[in-house]
């Protein structure tokens, strides 16, 4: 390490002192300015925010008492902020101590330094990524990242039944885990929804992915005249906004909806397609509505992709004689597959994930045998009725936990053994 | 399409196959235009609940449904769930678009030492179910006293826009590097480069971004339903699937009344949507 000069050391001490011994008077100003905010953020709340975020409240309100309680799940929130705040001061500390040593290094090349408009200048330009990236990241910290961290935290505490404010809440380790995997009625909730969960994400995306590209290769066929007007029924359905369709679905299968009138009509009993006790019939329904919702996707994507195809290769083919079948099996489909395998990732998580197709073709419903559950219902339903209409906030951070682990080890898995990821170049 | 004017010629052992070709395609077609244009029909039916339909047709036509859907607001205030829908979308919209590119410009042009980290987190941070912490922006919204406040979606919408740069960033790694290397010798900053180059030479995928981060607001329902409590800043998301079996035509209505814009929109704008959509399965 070099020999640093006294101001060098004042910055390591006081953030800003060095710059002001150097005349940097604006940047100074600006240093000892956030650190005298830090500070003062620190001792009027900083402090008992992240003591809070330990102890979770000691205090219980009690309103007949007139006890003005502690609030544990806003001491948690509060208490993961200060420790953002807390980082981002270390952060700002190691920057200013970098911004010392690198004038003391241009001063020593130097006979002066630059005004502060200048360095200004010079960061925009040269530094142009942090200045771009800084609002980005910002918000996602505070709307992605915190609230994820939150979750991650309520999942190790009580929080949820009878335990909301103002009773007290506490971490309680891997219990809500524990209860999942052990509690009978949960343990045989979740293990039925994630077998179901399963089934559906693999058929969905399967049905989605080969509807589209059959879809995208009749298009395509030489015969077909008009294409644009033939794409553009799968557009309408694609454009028409997603709720829509899922509920105006829910209302053709319903009592007084337009299958059951002929039903009806034909001298038949009204089906109940989406009650209570539908079964498979609901499952299937269900699929069958997705796949009109994501085929349109998947077929403009197929159509990129075919677009990109080099038409020597089936020249080629089919001079050595290569039938259609064998064109099909052998040139398009490894290519399709091999340029869409991020794709066909991203779309098995959605469909894993797939919230809205059973919240809206039957949502909040609750079966026997089920804990707070139906048999349509995926995890993230399960999860949706457990947190957000249920209350049971614990174990609802442990499901998403779950759900997490199991689709980044998919997608982790799925990459690494993609083709995309074992033979880059092979379509260069 | 219309440099290929090669006229097809008919072949007598192809006449099955062509004839296989359209009933399929017309197959096809029917399936997704048919409750599209059920939900059309049912928007002028003459009568409110779908019980008095005739199977699938409404018993009688008329403006009536579109009438009241702007006048009768006592219970269900449709315009002001469309002033609130616009508001948030367009906001959003904007937001968004700027945020998204900055990102996938930044990402995909420049190399820094904390690049690989950032793209590596956000792939993890996707990976946590969407609403996963729903319950947590709910209450980072009251403790900044933000509920029942149309900003707050915006905010929401906005901030959590830039993890999906992935799309744009395969558009911009396809631009060569050449082209910014030349500006920057003529002596453009990093920022001119941005505004003066590649805003200019980005419009397929703006559109598509902007296109996207519009309809995501539009048609949302989970988020607005949770942050907003007073009725009368619901947006028609919220407000359309509160109307039962017997507000059927009003709820057709309402929904072919947003759902035309969007249709015309990728319906003018479906060359910049291909771009997008293909670019987004284009690999690192």
């Amino acid at each position: 390490m070099k020999k640093r000069k006294l101001p060098f050391w004042c910055s390591c001490v006081v953030m800003g002192s060095g710059q002001l011994m150097y005349r940097q008077w604006i940047k100074g100003l600006l240093y000892l300015g956030c650190l005298a905010l830090y500070l003062y953020y620190l001792f009027t709340s900083g402090i008992t925010d992240i003591i809070g975020f330990f102890t979770l409240g000691t205090v219980e309100g009690d309103p007949w008492l007139g006890i003005q309680g502690d609030d544990s799940i806003l001491m948690l929130l509060r208490g993961i902020m200060a420790l953002l705040v807390t980082a981002g001061a270390v952060g700002l500390h190691i920057l200013n101590i970098r911004d010392v040593a690198a004038m003391e290094d241009a001063l020593a090349r130097e006979k002066t330094l630059p005004g502060f408009r200048e360095i200004m200048r010079r960061f925009v330009d040269r530094k142009f990524y942090v200045v771009a990236l800084f609002l980005p990241i910002v918000g996602v910290l505070i709307f992605n990242v915190l609230p994820i961290l939150f979750m991650t935290l309520i999942a190790f505490t009580n929080y949820g039944g009878d335990i909301v404010p103002p009773k007290l809440v506490d971490w309680i380790g891997f219990d809500n885990f524990r209860r999942i995997f052990q509690l009978s009625e949960v343990k045989s909730t979740f293990l039925r929804i994630l077998g179901w969960n399963l089934l559906w994400a693999f058929t969905a995306t399967f049905l989605s992915y080969f509807g589209g590209l059959l879809l995208a290769l009749l298009l395509n066929k030489k015969c077909v005249r008009g294409k644009a007007f033939w794409r553009a029924f799968p557009i309408i359905a694609y454009a028409v906004p997603g709720f829509i369709t899922l509920l105006g679905f829910k209302f053709m299968f319903s009592y007084g909806g337009p299958i059951n009138h002929y039903i009806t009509a034909a001298g038949g009993n009204a089906i109940g397609f989406l009650d209570i006790d539908a079964g498979w019939k609901a499952r299937l329904i269900g699929l069958l509505v997705n796949t009109w919702i994501s085929v349109p996707t998947s077929m403009l994507l197929a159509t990129g992709m075919l677009s990109n195809m080099r038409a020597d290769l089936y020249e080629a083919a089919s001079l050595d004689g290569a039938g259609r079948w064998k064109q099909f099996t052998k040139l398009t489909l490894p290519f399709v597959i091999f340029s869409t395998t991020p794709t066909l990732i991203t779309s098995f998580v959605g469909n894993f994930n797939n919230f809205g197709v059973f919240y809206f073709l039957r949502g909040g419903l609750y079966l026997d045998g089920y804990f707070l559950a139906s048999d349509t219902d995926l995890l993230i339903n399960w999860l949706y009725n457990l947190s957000i209409d249920n209350n049971y906030y614990g174990i609802g951070a442990a499901v998403s936990l779950i759900i997490f682990v199991i689709t980044s080890i998919f997608s982790l898995y799925a990459y690494v053994n993609s083709s995309a990821f074992k033979k880059e170049d092979t379509y260069r | 399409m219309k440099t290929k004017k090669r006229r097809w010629t008919p072949r007598w052992k192809n006449v099955p196959e062509v004839a296989g070709t359209y009933v399929i395609l017309i197959a096809v077609c029917f399936i997704f235009f048919f409750p599209v244009l059920w939900l059309v029909l049912a928007s002028f039916s003459s009568s409110g609940a779908i019980y008095d339909f005739d199977g699938f047709f409404p018993a009688g036509y008329s403006l009536l449904t579109y009438q009241k859907l702007f006048t009768d607001t006592q219970m269900y205030d449709y315009p002001s769930w469309l002033r609130n829908t616009l508001f948030v979308s367009v906001f959003s919209c904007a937001l968004s678009t700027l945020l998204v590119i900055l990102t996938a410009y930044t990402m995909s042009r420049f190399r820094f030492r904390m690049r690989k980290p950032l793209m590596k987190t956000t792939l993890i941070l996707s990976m946590f179910p969407s609403f996963m912490g729903m319950t947590a922006v709910y209450l980072i919204m009251i403790n900044f006293n933000l509920i029942n406040n149309l900003w707050s979606l915006i905010l929401v919408y906005s901030a959590g826009a830039p993890m999906g740069y992935l799309v744009q960033k395969g558009y911009f790694d396809t631009i060569s590097n050449t082209i910014y290397e030349a500006a920057r010798i003529d002596g453009a900053s990093n920022p001119q480069v941005f505004t003066r180059i590649t805003l200019p030479i980005s419009k397929p995928i703006l559109v598509y971004t902007a296109l996207t981060s519009f309809a995501w607001p539009w048609s949302d329902f989970i988020l607005p339903n949770m942050l907003l409590k007073n009725r009368d800043l619901w947006t028609v998301a919220v407000g359309l699937t509160h109307l039962g079996e017997t507000e059927f035509s009003r709820f057709a209505a309402g929904a072919i009344f947003i759902a035309v814009p969007i249709v015309i929109l990728y319906f003018s704008l479906s060359r910049f949507l291909i771009t997008g959509v293909s670019e987004g399965a284009v690999k690192e």
